[in-house]
């Protein structure tokens, strides 16, 4: 423990920027109201698909217009918002209930065990895409329930790997020892099984967070997910897609940001879940 | 024995269920442990040899309640363990506990040692606060480690003194027994004996009772009271300690006692080595009459229809053999 100084000691130089591009999305998209140069619902029909730079008697575009004539970079700034919210909260929910139900099934075995995992198998063969289309035809949009849609098909995966990490770690004597010790099941799952599976499942999460900003995306692009005007990276770049040969501005930069965004979990995650596995703490 | 056992195993049988295939008919049970008796007095140490697969270590998770046996009863300081529910069975483990074979899987990686140690008191309530941290330090200090240790991580020690760590542990619910599953086998030569006397220490000043589970003879040898010798399921021989290795009985006795390397050269090359026949055969079809018979070298007609029962002999030890 000796000289430990806090979580970022030693972190290295890729680390560091990765954090703090992850930083800066999260700052514009806490502060969009405030930063962003225009409205990004205005249209101004008359200058659209305008390239980057294009400087009119009001205002300077600087990373061009859209198919609308609507300033990229404002709508870009406010997407943030849409997509991190939307990629965090999925996550969040997805990881909470995939994790329970892998823990649970590993733990009691049996009918239960059976239930869940065939329950499992039947969401996975069933396109997370169509499941989710489905779910919004029923529910309707809206982000509330596109969070929802998301969380709810998404589980699976972390019910696998939860499932197969608890198997094998309740298997191992410490796990005996507690029981003997006299801790009951919620204690052995949440302080003896649930941190020592944590690092799998972070890298499950890490690679989810950025299928889900993409899933918004498609669920945005086919009408389900955000609605217009309100803007978010996916459906910017849906809706430049059809423009790409004559404005490739519209798809590069939401793009761009979206690449920078998912590259940045992932090291992060990487990195975070050796850091804070506490055999690799102290050398 | 005056005094009641602490451990009381009466006629104990555990049978694992085949697994049937699709269309495959269902094979017979595994018979890991097929009828055992023994007791084991407080603050006794009883060893428990025998060659891998023969049901040491499911007969010593059978004792914890870990396992659930087929039939027979288990007794913990006068408490029925086979049966017991939950409540019961929370209650029965604080008077046993076990220390297991390695140490290094023994103890949660992210929890500290001291949370690891003050763990069975803090939810069982017998202690919190300061007073745990007290009770885990002299704890501590009671296996060799230092009160400091405690805030450690378990990868920061070497695989003695992670031991060290799961004795204490095991020991700070003051259990009338331990049982210790192969706890030596996986250290290093040069700190088995630290633990073993470590061990044998804590016995003497807490009056702790172990089952010692081991396939090492000389280890058995250096801690044990009484031997009990296994074979597929069943004891075969139940001997003073040095009964047992003055005068081995059983043909399966004496087969694992020549295979204990002899440091004088002179000597081992002259002496005679039984070298058993065949495979240990498989739990799920245990040859009928003496298990052993199919290895034996003494074996008759008689050994191949008839199972031996274990009875008393002269100086003590209880043997299951019709020629010896």
């Amino acid at each position: 423990m000796q000289g430990r100084t806090g979580l970022w000691r030693r972190a290295p130089v890729t680390v560091i920027v990765v954090a703090l591009i992850l930083a800066a999305i999260a700052v514009v998209a806490l502060l969009a109201p405030w930063i962003s140069p225009a409205d990004p619902a205005r249209q101004t029909l008359i200058a659209r698909l305008r390239p980057p730079g294009h400087t009119t008697s009001t205002m300077t575009y600087w990373l061009g217009t859209d198919e609308l004539g609507r300033d990229l970079l404002s709508r870009i700034v406010w997407g943030a918002r849409a997509s991190l919210l939307v990629a965090l909260l999925s996550v969040t929910v997805s990881l909470t209930v995939g994790t329970l139900l892998g823990m649970l099934a590993a733990w009691k075995r049996g009918w239960v065990e059976i239930a869940i995992m065939r329950f499992v198998d039947i969401m996975l063969s069933i396109p997370a895409i169509l499941l989710a289309v489905l779910t919004v035809a029923v529910l309707g949009p809206g982000f509330g329930k596109l969070i929802l849609v998301l969380g709810l098909t998404r589980w699976p995966r972390y019910t696998r790997v939860a499932y197969a990490q608890t198997l094998q770690v309740a298997s191992l004597p410490y796990i005996k020892a507690a029981e003997l010790g006299g801790a009951g099941t919620l204690r052995i799952l949440f302080r003896h099984v649930l941190p020592n599976i944590a690092g799998p499942l972070t890298v499950v999460a890490t690679a989810e967070f950025g299928l889900m900003i993409l899933f918004e995306a498609g669920l945005s692009f086919l009408g389900l997910g955000i609605q217009p005007p309100q803007p978010s990276w996916g459906s910017i770049m849906s809706a430049g897609r059809q423009y790409v040969e004559r404005a490739w501005w519209i798809t590069l930069f939401p793009g761009a940001c979206l690449f920078l965004l998912v590259l940045s979990v992932n090291v992060l995650g990487d990195w975070l879940r050796d850091r804070l596995d506490p055999r690799s703490r102290t050398r | 024995m005056s005094t009641d056992p602490v451990l009381a195993v009466d006629d104990v049988a555990v049978h694992f269920a085949a697994r049937g295939g699709l269309l495959a008919p269902k094979g017979p049970p595994v018979r890991a442990v097929d009828g055992v008796t023994l007791a084991i007095a407080p603050g006794e140490t009883l060893g428990l040899v025998g060659e891998s697969g023969c049901g040491k270590s499911t007969l010593s998770n059978a004792v914890v309640g870990l396992v659930k046996p087929t039939r027979g009863s288990i007794k913990v300081a006068g408490q029925e363990v086979v049966g017991a529910d939950p409540d019961a069975l929370r209650a029965i483990r604080r008077n046993v506990q076990m220390i297991f074979q390695d140490p290094a899987l023994s103890l949660n990686p992210r929890m500290t040692i001291g949370e690891s140690v003050g763990e069975p008191l803090r939810v069982r309530g017998i202690a919190s606060g300061a007073a745990l941290r007290e009770r885990v330090a002299t704890l501590l200090t009671s296996v060799g480690l230092r009160p400091e240790h405690a805030a450690r991580y378990p990868h920061q020690f070497s695989g003695g003194q992670r031991q060290r760590v799961v004795i204490a542990r095991a020991l700070g619910l003051e259990p009338a027994l331990v049982v210790c599953d192969e706890p030596v086998s996986a250290l290093d030569v040069s700190v088995r004996a630290q633990i073993l006397n470590l061990l044998v220490d804590l016995q003497r000043r807490m009056g702790v009772a172990y089952l010692f589970v081991s396939h090492d003879l000389a280890v058995v040898r250096h801690i044990c009271d009484r031997v009990a010798v296994m074979y597929l399921g069943r004891l075969v021989e139940v001997a003073p300690r040095d009964t047992l290795f003055g005068a081995p009985k059983h043909p399966y006795t004496l087969a694992l006692m020549s295979a204990v390397p002899e440091p004088d050269p002179v000597r081992q090359r002259t002496r005679q080595r039984i070298v058993l026949q065949g495979d240990l055969p498989s739990p799920s079809r245990v040859p009928t009459g003496c298990a052993f018979h199919t290895r034996c070298p003494r074996a008759t007609a008689l050994c191949a229809q008839e199972r031996p029962a274990l009875t008393p002999r002269d100086d003590g030890a209880l043997v299951a053999c019709h020629h010896a």
